[in-house]
């Protein structure tokens, strides 16, 4: 999962769209409510003037119908208000109208000119028009139109005043949410920020908490609430853990010292074995408690005191020529390929410790007369040891559980060791930041140490999800 | 008969030391402050001290350091309670030789005793023998009976470290801390098997056997076989 919204995903950018997407369509609405209505009032009143000039006109005598229409048409040369007479052929008789509209209604209302009006002061430029034709009793027609560009031009001006408004609003609008986000979105990062340590298992980090008391800052304070119960409950079990196996430490390991001295005097007595299998059996436990007790010490180190520039291909060496006897010993074939790496930030002996850890299971593991490999090469981001055998390898379902406390794999209950070879590992890889990925080789396990800060949303320690590129198979 | 000052404040554990120190045919004095341990140092010769880390009056560290800068140079074993590897580190940084973690094993601490004791001597910084096995320490180079023994470098380390102790038994912990220089448990028997290939190119069929494993505790190259607790 990602764990950065983008722009779009953040809450605030959502409403600031939304809230600006409505208030533009409210400002539409609103602005074509208001044309409309200024529209129709207009269209009204020049309805009336027409309605009204036909009644004058038409109630003129018909002999002095010619000469009044001329006069009604000299007054208005802009040809605003055109006026016409036409015989019954349809043939100008007066007035500034050429040619009687075909598609105007003689019924005595106003209608739209379907193809307008030319004016004679624009080149006889068609314009919008409405107008009113009556059939006089002698059988011409009375034409009366109004050029209506002046409502369209009023229009034109209402919404250009709305794009503007719209413009001036939203413009600003969007600006505003800008830099109202990214107040918000500041503190969601330092949040997200503060998380980071506490998802790779530091439960001691809190999240931040401003005086302002609002809804984040009470989320943070509940998160909080609960990582402190957490980390109190954990701290709790750990401790329990953790003094069990440091109080029986001292008793065992006197005890142990007894049994040490009395096994000297019996020496040669058939108590002797009986003794030495009882210092083996607490030998064993010992060593259980120690690597307990490493386990905590690793998880309790919270800085980084002895890190330093390590070249690990020298680490990778010195285990190499550490474990070398054992594998030769058990007919194993131990191969060691390091190619150029880069240095890398690390704890050398820590580094060792894990490193030693991972071979010395894979020795273990493998038959006698398998083979163990241990590869190390540069992927895009750094260092990365691969530990490759020819055993039984660790089944998918097992792989998230063998870093923890004490868990032996059905693979491994019959053999020697503590159980927690792979939580030491794990502790260590989690104090590096670096990732563990558990796999299958074709042969049989893989195990990768990344030498490098996992990627953000990743978690140090082990990590199961990443891609990994397929090694050389083992040849066995 | 060495002298050794055991500085430490719990009396269970005094007495054990002691004991232990005692048997090893050491004579061994006991305080339980580490002002009066730091006193007692400056007033009297010890060949070791062996020095808790928590005490009160003045703290192991500053025992130590107050040592050093008043050019008191007995070797100094710190027994501590704390084992983290930092704890570890300023123990030795400020001018301990060794540091061992509670609890431990009274046969592993007058083991350690024993090694530094031994530091203190002088050596002959050109060849180290037990019986007729030689190394020249200029040339890097290891003899059995005249004829030269072919060693990986870590061979030679480890045979190095047993002779420089030899007759004295040493723990499979100081081995691996000593020779590879890690201090962590390795949890196998990989010492064990770094011993074994060593064993079989010292002590070649016919020959006098020199590395003996002490059982229980470790490993020892001795030639006098009576003085071993036990063998294999």
């Amino acid at each position: 999962m990602n764990a950065r919204p983008n722009g779009w995903q953040s809450a605030t950018s959502r409403l600031i769209l939304i809230y600006g997407a409505l208030f533009a369509v409210w400002g539409f609405i609103l602005v074509g409510v208001i044309q409309w209505e200024t529209t129709r009032y207009l269209n009204g009143v020049i309805d009336q003037m027409l309605l009204q000039r036909m009644h004058y006109i038409a109630s003129t005598d018909p002999a002095r119908m010619p000469a009044t229409v001329d006069a009604a048409s000299a007054i208005d040369p802009h040809g605003i208000m055109s006026v016409g007479l036409f015989d019954r052929d349809h043939r100008p008789v007066a007035g500034n109208i050429d040619r009687l509209p075909t598609s105007l209604v003689q019924d005595g209302q106003v209608h739209m000119l379907e193809h307008g009006l030319p004016r004679p002061d624009r080149d006889a430029e068609r314009v919008r028009a409405r107008g009113l034709a009556n059939k006089l009793p002698n059988g011409d027609i009375l034409v009366i139109s109004k050029d209506t560009s002046t409502i369209d031009g009023l229009g034109a001006i209402i919404r250009r005043a709305l794009l503007w408004g719209i413009s001036l609003t939203i413009i600003p609008g969007l600006l505003g949410g800008f830099l109202l986000r990214r107040g918000p979105r500041k503190r969601i990062r330092a949040l997200q920020e503060a998380t980071d340590p506490i998802r790779q298992g530091d439960l001691s980090k809190r999240l931040p908490v401003s005086r302002r008391g609002d809804e984040l800052d009470q989320l943070a304070a509940i998160v909080n609430t609960m990582l402190g119960e957490i980390e109190r409950l954990m701290s709790e079990v750990k401790g329990v853990c953790d003094n069990i196996a440091h109080d029986l430490r001292t008793p065992l390991t006197r005890l142990r010292a007894r049994l040490y001295r009395t096994q000297q005097q019996l020496e040669g007595r058939p108590e002797e074995a009986l003794l030495e299998a009882s210092m083996v059996d607490i030998d064993a436990v010992l060593t259980r408690f120690r690597a307990l007790l490493r386990v905590s010490e690793l998880e309790d180190r919270n800085r980084a005191a002895c890190f330093d520039e390590v070249d690990i291909g020298q680490v990778l060496r010195q285990v190499h020529e550490f474990y070398a006897p054992v594998a030769e010993d058990r007919g194993q074939p131990f191969e060691l390929d390091v190619q150029p790496l880069a240095p890398i930030r690390a704890d050398a002996h820590l580094l060792f410790e894990a490193l030693a850890n991972l071979v010395g299971n894979a020795i273990k593991f493998t038959p006698p007369g398998g083979k163990v490999s241990l590869r190390a090469s540069m992927d895009k981001r750094g260092p990365r040891v691969d530990i490759i055998d020819s055993g039984p390898g660790i089944p998918a379902d097992e792989r998230d559980a063998v870093t923890r406390r004490f868990y032996r794999g059905d693979n491994s209950r019959t053999t020697a060791g503590s159980g927690l070879g792979l939580s030491i590992v794990s502790a260590i890889v989690r104090l590096h930041g670096y990732a563990l990925d558990i796999g299958q080789a074709t042969t049989g396990a893989r195990l990768t140490l990344y030498c490098y800060p996992v990627a953000p949303g990743e978690k140090p320690g082990t990590c199961l999800t990443r891609a990994v590129p397929e090694v050389t198979p083992l040849t066995v | 008969m060495p002298r050794v000052l055991v500085i430490e404040d719990d009396e269970a554990t005094a007495r054990e030391i002691v004991a232990e120190l005692t048997v090893h045919g050491m004579l061994a004095e006991w305080v339980a402050n580490g002002r009066e341990g730091f006193d007692r140092a400056s007033q009297r010769d010890y060949d070791l001290i062996t020095l808790d880390r928590m005490l009160p009056g003045m703290d192991g560290i500053d025992v130590v350091a107050a040592m050093r800068r008043a050019q008191i140079d007995t070797p100094v074993l710190m027994i501590s309670a704390l084992s983290d590897v930092d704890d570890r580190v300023r123990g030795l940084r400020a001018g301990g030789d060794d540091y061992l973690t509670k609890p431990f094993a009274p046969d592993e601490m007058a083991a350690r005793a024993e090694v530094l004791l031994r530091r203190r001597q002088p050596q002959s910084a050109q060849r180290l023998r037990a019986a007729d096995l030689e190394l020249d320490l200029v040339s890097h180079l290891a003899y059995r009976n005249g004829q030269p023994l072919t060693l990986l470098p870590t061979e030679y380390r480890l045979l190095e470290f047993l002779m420089r102790n030899s007759d004295q038994v040493l723990t499979r912990a100081m081995i691996f801390e000593t020779v590879w220089g890690f201090h962590f448990d390795p949890g196998t028997n990989v010492i064990d098997v770094h011993i074994g290939r060593l064993r079989r190119k010292i002590d070649s069929a016919g020959q006098l056997a020199l590395i003996h494993t002490v059982r229980g505790t470790g490993y020892m190259l001795t030639a006098a076989h009576d003085t071993l607790p036990v063998t294999s």
